[in-house]
């Protein structure tokens, strides 16, 4: 493996780390947003 | 005026090999980011509405995320200064583990994500004050004031001080004296907080090129405003009292562990280990024991329902 492989695999792994994260913020407030949506809706939900 | 040199301020920073969930934790700035939503639960607390437990949780978690927001921002920008600081040198982008983009990247989706959040979920008024703090923090305090001037916590820390205000506009939609008090009370808490820090890191600051008052003014002055910022923290934080939204317990940790934070900045200004500074170290200490204690007598009598003293304005 070159110098420019190896740069290049831990570019993309270091890439592959912040969508991750950036997924899990968003994965997070689509739970938040769903949840807050079925308590607000309470006993409603089938209306 | 012992002022030091400020040194110079640019440095390569590598990045992006071993990120884990750890570092990008890291970017918020837990212990921060634990006392600035304390600030907001107090607010919260004190509002004269009752507020639904999932929307209270909601804009508990938004002020969090905002407050992490920042402080990954923050991480992004000051990167090279990091680096130079003993203090700061094992962030995740001074160690390599995260590049500044990467924070930045993650900072700014947390931060429109906390006040869309808010504001969709919470009401507008609380979101308006979330975006206002974080653009704070972020474009006045980190990109403008932070490297040119020593007034850059006094001012910069109006950002660390509005918690409160948002708390309680999460649950009224509006704002009031009360929680206006308690950010007034933190506005003049930060500067001895910091400077305590900036005290014993001096030549921290000067070698990355932060103007800290220390470094600019010299040891001697900011003893002198250390301990006229703790004494109007400490008299500040009788307000409550004096305007009926705070009682018995609240009057003893302002007495009590506001007295001590005083005498410990007295201490301060006679300090004559000005080597190791253990006086500074000590107040350091004592400033965030003070806060949590207001904040937390707050709390207790909220949840206990001790009442108020009544306000010295009433006939």
């Amino acid at each position: 493996m070159t110098d420019g492989d190896e740069q290049r695999e831990r570019f993309e792994r270091a890439r592959r780390m912040r969508n991750y994260a950036v997924a899990g913020v968003l994965l997070f407030l689509v739970v938040l947003f769903f949840v807050m949506t079925i308590v607000r809706l309470g006993g409603h939900v089938a209306d | 005026m012992s002022a030091v040199e400020l040194g110079p301020k640019s440095i390569t920073v590598a990045g992006g090999e071993f990120a884990t969930v750890a570092d990008y934790f890291a970017l918020l700035k837990p212990r921060v980011m634990s006392l600035v939503l304390f600030t907001g639960i107090a607010g919260l607390a004190l509002a004269p509405v009752h507020i639904p437990l999932a929307t209270a949780f909601t804009a508990l978690v938004c002020i969090a995320a905002g407050a992490g927001a920042s402080g990954a921002l923050n991480m992004a920008y000051d990167s090279d200064i990091d680096a130079i600081m003993t203090r700061t040198k094992g962030r995740p982008v001074p160690q390599g583990h995260l590049t500044a983009s990467d924070a930045a990247a993650f900072g700014t989706v947390l931060a429109v994500g906390a006040v869309t959040t808010m504001g969709l979920l919470v009401n507008l008024a609380a979101a308006g004050l979330l975006a206002f703090t974080i653009g704070f923090y972020v474009f006045v305090y980190t990109l403008w004031l932070k490297r040119r001037t020593p007034q850059n916590i006094v001012i910069g820390g109006l950002a660390g001080a509005l918690p409160p205000a948002i708390g309680w506009a999460a649950a009224t939609g509006s704002l009031a004296i009360p929680p206006l008090v308690l950010v007034a009370i933190v506005f003049l808490w930060t500067p001895a907080h910091f400077w305590a820090l900036a005290l014993y890191r001096t030549e921290d600051y000067a070698r990355a090129g932060v103007p800290m008052l220390p470094v600019v003014a010299g040891k001697g002055q900011t003893r002198r405003q250390i301990v006229i910022y703790a004494a109007l923290a400490v008299t500040s934080g009788f307000a409550p009292l004096a305007l009926g939204f705070a009682g018995l317990v609240y009057l003893a940790a302002n007495a009590g562990i506001g007295g001590w934070f005083l005498v410990q900045s007295i201490f301060v200004a006679c300090e004559c280990d000005v080597e190791r500074e253990p006086q500074a170290r000590r107040l350091f200490g004592v400033s965030i024991l003070y806060l949590f204690a207001l904040f937390a007598a707050i709390l207790v009598e909220q949840a206990a329902g001790i009442a108020p003293f009544a306000p010295l304005t009433a006939g």
